[in-house]
Parts: structure tokens; sequence; C-alpha cells
């Protein structure tokens, strides 16, 4: 459970390494992993475009069993943030990596040419692949199969990784690694593709007590409302009209959480007219989550994964687009260009209210971006992916466009240059928290409050409140989500399966000897500590953990939450007290020693 | 200081002979409104009290109007639910609960005049709201005292639910919830399976009266909401209360007999949901399909105890975005004809094809069976020479038990 494979791209050397047991057992794999392996290579202040930041792909100890819906996560220090950035994929390649033989690749350098690094059953080579440059994510990733073989699982980057556009993902089988920036990484060490083939077997600590704790994962999930309906019907969107109800649904950048066009672009509204396949898109998936659809455009039609919730809200209510099929292939366009949904439909809708309050006046506009109108999104989106016009200021992000214009970084939705996801904070304060300290900026699968603030999932909480208890919500979630992402499973098994099912997979799969499952959740607590220790290396501290002037000073207009600001300040200080971090964030010198981590880092 | 009312009627729920349950909820109506099994009550109950179910629980509206399914010797004992929540409030025709409220809508005298052989009212613990904890416990000890006075059982559903409950102390807070519960006077409590045996078993403990283990969502098939009651039981449990895997399931008579059969007659899960033992092929439901592989990754773990995809006896073609077809045996017999050696031959009794390797060419293997498969389901295993063979798993496929989504499915062998 411990090689790492090492490459060197600039001097092509590859290596592998055996890490010591004692980090293992105290970060489990995935994210703890990964976390620690950045923690320990990059050095602070490093761009993260340049050859010594690093790149890591790691796996956790599901990862190529038979546990439900297994995922992998890509780690690197983010272009978008400048913090650490942990993402996770779907697909089949984390399984494959494990069946060649490593638990994670570590890249570093930069190759002289356009490159792509083949992992085959234990062989290590990186080919020249120019005439790979330039191509789309789906066509580059089904000519790395047609020239090296069947069996292939292939990560690749789309055009906008290639120009470093920090909102740039790795893609593969139609899923990504979305946030952060992570394809722009690879684009900055000429990495087009990641291919990884092999066919050596995975194995268990203790098989009949594994099978068994398995077959109670997936038993559980198959008695869960969420898991064995909503989310296998109405995929991820199965929410929307819920936190549409609950004044949460990011509308027009923000300005308000209620959307008029809501009905139209619901999970129960796509299920209806538009998807035509559930798809497990991981390996293992026992939820699917994932719809397949065509989308009609210009004559044409094209196939779609998606769209889901967050692309939804994204380039859907956030821009006032209420066309289906509009959204559908908006996220096709990002998807082959390579960008991320999120931040491509933030990024729209802040262009949108920037011409609504005239900052844009004089300036040559390829369309009128107005809110509502879903050709003018498609139009500006397919700019972003190729780069092109107006397109190649806007692929920088929030953060930068807003630099450009003084004034509208009061509504420019975003933290730490990551943009805001589907869940307005002022309409549930946990979110507003975990937007604030999560350690790659804003975002929604750090500490999903959202369901127990929103929808209700296990008895729910007060959206509004912002007490010590709240706090203590979003803690508790940001704990047992690091646990599932360094296991490394999908964070919707968390809706179906409770730690404790995790713990037992993960215990008989590894055999350590973890107590309990709070003992697990502890190893979370750890791994997020360790993480903001990165984040401190590189400068940051409260003064970062903030959100945009919008959610912290105008009051939301209208539902449920109606007159409400995000209460940070006071969810900060309880935050960083039960975190064992000082008051300005700063893990304290005891906390890293009693925790676990003073001795491995 | 027994109270020979309670025992009375605390027998016609749990039956005295061995001490078990079978209790179907139906009061969905009250907390969900109408949802699926129970837009006509009457109708499904029915169905219901046909599988003979030892008690049903319903609100106290519908157990005034429905009142004619409980007389008779035979029928099933009437549980009044005496309290309402918004704690499971459906989203669809409002918002979540904001903190969650309880109140009492019966009282015990009230449910005796109904006919109530017993009453049943939630505990939550898991909220951090101090004055919601202490009615909480207020309106326990009240009902306790009540049915005390009048010899009414009182069962409390004893349920960790709110913001403070953790993937890590969920089964611990079961157990807590039981305890307090009892301590308020509880005579049976009804609540959710902690997940595994142990755990479980170690809450009935320290609960100390019979404990009643509920369903929760619908399960997707009969065999898993089966295996908890099972389990359940292994752990000391006295039996369940099921709601909606009751009402919702297809056939709700049959589901309370098949559940009866694990509670009161001890049979097995398997013996009770596919008792057919002879021989079996292997049906696709191609459309069903959603690519997840999860069949070839037990297969290789079954077979090999390691899991790779390309050591599985079942072939998945998947290419996005809308090809997936799962290609498993199909006992057309071509590589038992193309093996020279009678490696293969049909498996006497079960008839799947079985391998013998002492029978085998080596050290290479001629491979001959590889290429005969005109679906490529059999493989190639390089490290010992043989060929992956489906056996069928002996009459008990796991790629048909792991498959999320009924694409593969057993039938009987018919006409070999």
């Amino acid at each position: 459970m411990n090689r790492i494979l090492t490459v060197d791209l600039t001097q092509e050397k590859f290596n592998t390494q055996s890490l010591d047991e004692r980090v293992v057992y105290r970060l489990l794999g995935g994210k703890g992993l990964a976390t620690w392996i950045l923690y320990q290579m990059v050095k602070p202040d490093v761009n993260p475009l340049d050859p010594e930041n690093v790149l890591a792909l790691a796996t956790g100890p599901l990862n190529g069993t038979i546990a439900p819906c297994q995922k992998l996560c890509i780690a690197s220090k983010s272009p978008a943030t400048g913090t650490i950035n942990d993402s996770y994929m779907g697909g089949w390649i984390g399984g494959e990596l494990k069946f060649s033989g490593y638990d994670a690749v570590v890249i570093t350098g930069r190759a002289e040419h356009p490159s792509m690094l083949v992992v085959d059953d234990g062989n290590v080579s990186v080919k020249r692949c120019e005439r790979l440059w330039g191509m789309n994510t789906s066509a580059a990733e089904r000519k790395v199969i047609e020239e090296l073989g069947e069996g292939f699982k292939v990560a690749v980057i789309g055009p906008a990784g290639e120009r470093m556009s920090p909102i740039a993902p790795v893609f593969s089988n139609l899923r990504s690694a979305g946030r952060g920036g992570l394809g722009a990484v690879m684009g900055s060490k000429n990495l087009k593709a990641i291919a990884v083939r092999g066919f050596r077997g995975v194995k268990v600590h203790d098989e009949s007590m594994f099978e068994r704790m398995v077959w109670i994962a997936l038993r559980t999930l198959r008695m869960n409302e969420v898991t064995v309906r909503s989310l296998p019907i109405y995929g991820t969107d199965n929410i929307l009209l819920t936190i549409n109800e609950t004044g949460a649904l990011p509308t027009r950048n923000f300005q308000t959480g209620r959307f008029e066009g809501a009905e139209m672009i619901s999970g129960e509204s796509y299920r209806s007219e538009l998807w035509l396949k559930d798809f497990s898109c991981c390996l293992g998936c026992n939820i699917r989550c994932s719809k397949i659809m065509k989308a009609k455009r210009g004559g044409g039609e094209v196939y779609v994964d998606g769209p889901d919730y967050e692309t939804i809200f994204s380039l859907g209510s956030n821009c006032g687009v209420s066309d289906k099929e509009a959204i559908a292939y908006a996220n096709y366009l990002c998807d082959e260009y390579g960008i991320d949904t999120i931040s491509v439909g933030v990024i729209i809708a802040f262009y949108m209210e920037l011409y609504e309050k005239g900052y844009l006046k004089g300036e040559d506009l390829p369309v009128k971006p107005i809110f509502g109108d879903g050709e003018a999104m498609v139009k500006l989106a397919e700019l972003i992916g190729k780069g092109e016009g107006v397109g190649k200021t806007l692929q920088m992000g929030v953060k930068r466009l807003a630099e450009k214009y003084p004034g509208s970084e009061k509504f420019a939705m975003h933290v730490k240059g990551l943009e805001m996801p589907g869940y307005e904070p002022r309409a549930a304060q946990g979110m507003g928290l975990c937007y604030a300290v999560s350690e790659r900026g804003a975002c929604h699968l750090r500490a999903y409050t959202a369901g127990v603030e929103l929808c209700g999932y296990g008895g729910g909480a007060d959206p509004l409140s912002h007490d010590r208890a709240k706090v203590q919500l979003a803690i508790d979630r940001q704990d047992e989500k690091a646990v599932v992402d360094s296991s490394v499973l999908c964070f919707f098994t968390l809706f179906g399966l409770k730690l404790k099912e995790v713990y037992q997979m993960v215990v008989s799969a590894t055999g350590f000897e973890y107590k309990d499952p709070d003992e697990l959740k502890k190893l979370g607590a750890r791994i997020i500590t360790l993480s903001r220790l990165f984040n401190v290396r590189e400068g940051f501290s409260r003064k970062d953990d903030t959100l945009p002037y919008r959610c912290l000073e105008e009051p939301l207009p209208e539902g449920p939450a109606r007159g409400q600001v995000v209460h940070l300040d006071e969810m900060l200080d309880e935050y960083y007290e039960l975190r064992g971090w000082d008051h300005e964030g700063i893990p304290e010198k005891e906390t890293v020693s009693k925790i676990g981590l003073k001795d491995i880092i | 200081m027994t109270n020979i009312g309670k025992e009375i009627r605390l027998s016609r729920i749990i039956d005295p002979e061995d001490g078990k349950a079978v209790v179907v909820a139906a009061d969905h109506g009250f907390m969900l409104g109408p949802i699926k099994g129970v837009v006509n009550l009457e109708e499904t109950l029915i169905k219901v009290v046909e599988g003979k179910p030892d008690a049903v629980l319903l609100s106290p509206g519908q157990a005034r109007r429905l009142n004619h399914l409980f007389r008779g010797k035979k029928a099933p004992a009437l549980l009044v639910r005496a309290d309402w929540t918004n704690a499971f409030r459906d989203k669809t025709y409002t918002l979540p609960a904001r903190s969650i409220k309880r109140v009492a809508v019966a009282n015990a005298k009230g449910a005796l005049s109904l006919g109530a052989s017993g009453i049943v009212t939630y505990y939550f613990i898991g909220h951090s709201e101090d004055e919601t904890e202490a009615y909480n416990f207020q309106l326990t000890s009240i009902f306790s005292r009540e049915c005390e006075k009048l010899g009414l059982p009182f069962i409390v559903e004893a349920l960790p639910f709110g913001e403070r409950v953790t993937g890590a102390n969920y089964a611990q807070l079961i157990s807590v919830a039981m305890r307090i519960a009892v301590e308020a006077g509880a005579d049976a409590i009804k609540t959710a399976y902690t997940g595994d045996v142990d755990s479980f078993r170690r809450a009935v403990r320290s609960a100390g009266v019979p404990v009643l283990v509920l369903g929760g969502a619908k399960a997707r098939t009969l065999r898993d909401a089966l295996e908890v009651v099972e389990e359940a039981l292994t752990a000391g449990g006295s039996g369940v209360v099921f709601g909606r895997q009751v009402v919702q399931a297809d056939d709700p008579k049959t589901f309370v007999s098949s559940v009866r059969m694990v509670v009161h007659e001890g049979k097995s899960v398997r013996d009770v949901i596919s008792p057919y033992r002879g021989p079996i092929r292997l049906l696709v439901r191609a459309k069903n399909c959603v690519g997840c592989r999860e069949c070839q990754l037990a297969c290789s773990f079954f077979h090999e105890g390691e899991i790779s995809l390309k050591k599985s006896r079942i072939r998945v073609d998947v290419e996005l975005p809308e090809k997936f077809m799962p290609f498993p045996c199909t006992l057309c017999g071509k590589c038992v004809e193309a093996c020279p050696t009678q490696a293969l031959t049909f498996n006497p009794e079960l008839k799947y094809v079985e391998f013998t390797a002492e029978r085998c060419i080596g050290p290479k293997g001629c491979r001959k069976c590889v290429d005969a498969c005109p679906f490529k389901v059999v493989g190639w295993n390089d490290d010992v020479k043989n060929p992956f063979i489906c056996d069928m798993c002996k009459g008990n496929p796991k790629c048909v038990e792991y498959c999320p989504t009924d694409a593969l499915l057993t039938a009987p062998l018919k006409g070999v």
C-alpha cells in the first residue's frame, strides 16, 4: 500500500519508492497521502506553473477493490489559488493505477516536448505526442488508446490546460478532476496525457471480512432514499428544487437565491425530457448519478455527460438561463475544451453583471452578455474554451478579471481565487464557513453542510444558525469527507453510508488497527490540519479565510433567508478554537504534536 | 412488579411463544403525506393483513377509520402513534425542518379506547437545542406514566437525529437513545439497525427490553431488507417494525410472509428468497447495465482472491456514450467441444462448465477454449497457464449478486 512512482519529466527519470508505513497509517492514502507528499516536496513560494511544482495522483486503500464508487485523488499547488489543491476524478483510471502496481504517481519537472506519461503494468515511459497537442479532450483520449492499445485508461487535458488556464481540469472517461486548475499544471509540464494499464490483482488484508464489510456498505447504499432513488433517478440535480425553495440557489451572479426558471432546469425536468441513460462513471459505482443525453445545437447533436447540479446552477440559474439544452451544450463545450463548468458559469455570470452595471462600456463585445440569454452564455463558454477574444481574459478566472474593473471585486464571487459553487452561503451559514476555510478556496465538497442545512438530511439543522453547534457540524463533515477522500471513495457514498461502514471496509482492507470510526475521523482532522500547514507556509491566514463582499455585507433579498448576510467572523473564532488553531488560523504547535503530525512532517 | 395489563397486551404484539414480533408501520401519511404505498391505505392494509403481521401501527385518525381491520381473533394487534414530528417532512411541499419539533397527538387513554394494544412515540437524540431535548424527555415520561396507569405497552422509537449525529458516533447514539428511552419507561424499543451485528448486540443488551428494528427507505431488494432482519435477530433483537419496506412492496402480503419466515420460523434469507438449487443460466438485461464493472471486480475477487478486471470470467463492453453490455458465459459448450483433453466438462449436477486443471495441456496450454468462445468470455490466466472458466459460482453467481441494476440475472436452466 505504499508504492510510489516518482517521475521527473525534465530528466525523464523514474523512481519507485516505498513510504514509511507509519505515514500511511496516519494518513491512509488519497488526500492524506497527496497532501503529505506536497507538503514534503513543494518548496514554499514555488510558482504553481513552474517545473518545481508537483502533480500527485494518489489512490487509497479501497481503490481497485470491490468497494463502491472509487475515485482518484489528483493534487498540486493550485495556479488558481496558490493553495494546496486536491480534486477527485471518477472514471476508471484510479483502479487501473492500482492494477499497474502503483499506489501513487508523483510528477515533477517539465518535458521538453508535448508528451504523455505511460504506465504499462509497471513499465514507465514518457512518449512525445505533438500530434495530440491542441486536441479536444475526448479526441485526445480516444487517440491515445488507439495508439497504445486496448485496456489503457487515460487522463488528458484539453486546449485550455495546454494554455495553462487556471480553470482547466484533468479529464478522463467524461469525468474530471475539476477544480483549481490541475489541467494547467499538467499543461505547464508539457504533459498532455497520462495513460495507465495494469494486469495485476489487488489484494486485501482479510478477504472474508472485507467481503462482508463491502456487502454491508452496498446494502446500506441500497437502503437509503438518496443513494437508491434520488441520485440514481434525478442525478445530483435531484436537489435543485429544494435548494431553490430554501432560497439558496445562486441566481444571476449570486444577486439572489431564488430562480424563476428553477422548474425548467430541475432534475425532474431533465429526466423527463432529455436524459437517455444512467451511467456509472466510477469503477464500482452503485449510485449512478451520472446521466447521458444528446444536446441539439446548430443542426447537429452531441452527447453530453451531464449536466450535473453544479453545472446547472453555474451555467443555468447563475447566468439566469433556463434553457436545458443550452446548459447541456455549454457543458459539452467545457468538457471538450477542458475547462471547469463551475468556474466558467461563475465567470460568465460575473461578466454579465459587469455589463449590467456598466463596467464594460466602450468595450468591443462579442455578444451582449445579458442575464438569461442562453445563446450569449454558450458563446462566451466557447470563447473561454478556445481562449479567443474576450475568452482570453475570462479564462483567467473571476479574481483576476475583477482586478481589471475596480469596484467590481464586491461582487466577484470567489474565495482565494476559486469561483463559488452552487449554494448561496447567506442562506446556509455553514456553507459560508466551509467556503471560507476550505483549503482550496470556495469548495462545496470539503464540508457539505448543505445536505443537513438545506436538504434536511439526518434531521436537518437551522440553515440560519451560526453558533458553535453549526461550526461543529461543519468540522464533523470536513473530517468525514477527508477520510472518504483518502480512501478514495466518491463523496456521495456518505449520503448512504456512515463513517462506520467506511471504517469497516478500510480496516479489513488494510489490517490497520484503528480502534473505532472515531479514530478514523481524527485521521481526517489530522489531514485537514496538514493541508492548513501547507497553506500557512504559503502565507495564508485568517485574512484570506473570507468571502466576497456580497456575502458579508449585502443582505439576501428574498426567500427564507431574506435579510441575511454570512456571520463569518464569529464562526471563524469558533472554528479555529475547535481545530486547535490560533486566532489567526495558524495551527498551534501543541495541536500539531497532539494530533499526530509532528513526527511525520 | 408486573403490570398485568401491559403483559397481556404486549403478548398480542410480541408472540410469547418465541418472543418475536413482525409489526407493520403504516403511519407515514401522518409525517410524509400520501407517499407511494399509502395513497389508498385501506387497500394496502388489506394485503398487509393477509400476510399475518403481529401488529400494525397507525395514526389515531386512521386507527379510527380502519378499525374494522383489527376485529376478530386472527386480526393483528393495533398500535397507535401518539406523537407527531416535523423531522421527516417531505421536501416536495415545504422546506426542510429548521429544528426538530414534536407534539403529542393522542394520550394513552384515547389510544386504549381505539382498541390499541400499545402506543408508539419518538425519542430523538443528537440535536443541539436544549429546550427541544428537554421537551423530548418530558413528553416521553408523561406517556410512560399514562401507560403504566392503564396497563398499556409503551413502545419508544429511539433514534439518533439532528446535527450532532456523525458517522462516527451513530451506532453509539442508537445505544444511548435506546437506553434513555428505557430509563424513561419504555416497554419495548423501535430503532434503526446499527449496520452490524456486534454494535447492535451491545445496544440491545444495554436496552434490556425487546428491541424491534425499523426498515427505513424502501430497499432495492427483498434480500437486503431480510438480511437486516436476520442480523438484528442474531444480535438479540426481537423482530421488526417495517413500514415503507412493506407498504411500498409490489406484493405486501408476500413481503410480510417472507419477514415472518425469517422472524418466526427461523428460516435463512437464502431459503426464503431463492429456494431453487438446481442448474442455472445467466440472463443479461443490457439496457440496465450502467458500466460500473462491479460484476468483473467481484468475479475476480471471489475466484482468484485478488481483484483485477483482467482476471474476470465475465466481460463487459463499455463504449461511451451509449454501449454497455455484459457478456457472461452462455453455456454454449463451444469451449467444451474444443478442449482436446476433456479438461472442460459440464458438471453433471449443476450443468456449469467445470475445469479440471490436471487434464489441461501444460505447460503453455493450447488455449483452444479461449479461441472457441464466441463471446470472448474465456480468458487466459498467464500466472498459472489455465483458462478463466465461469463456473456459475456453483449456483450462486457473484456477478449477479453484485450487479446494482439487475443487468445480470439468473434463471433455472431448463431442457438439459
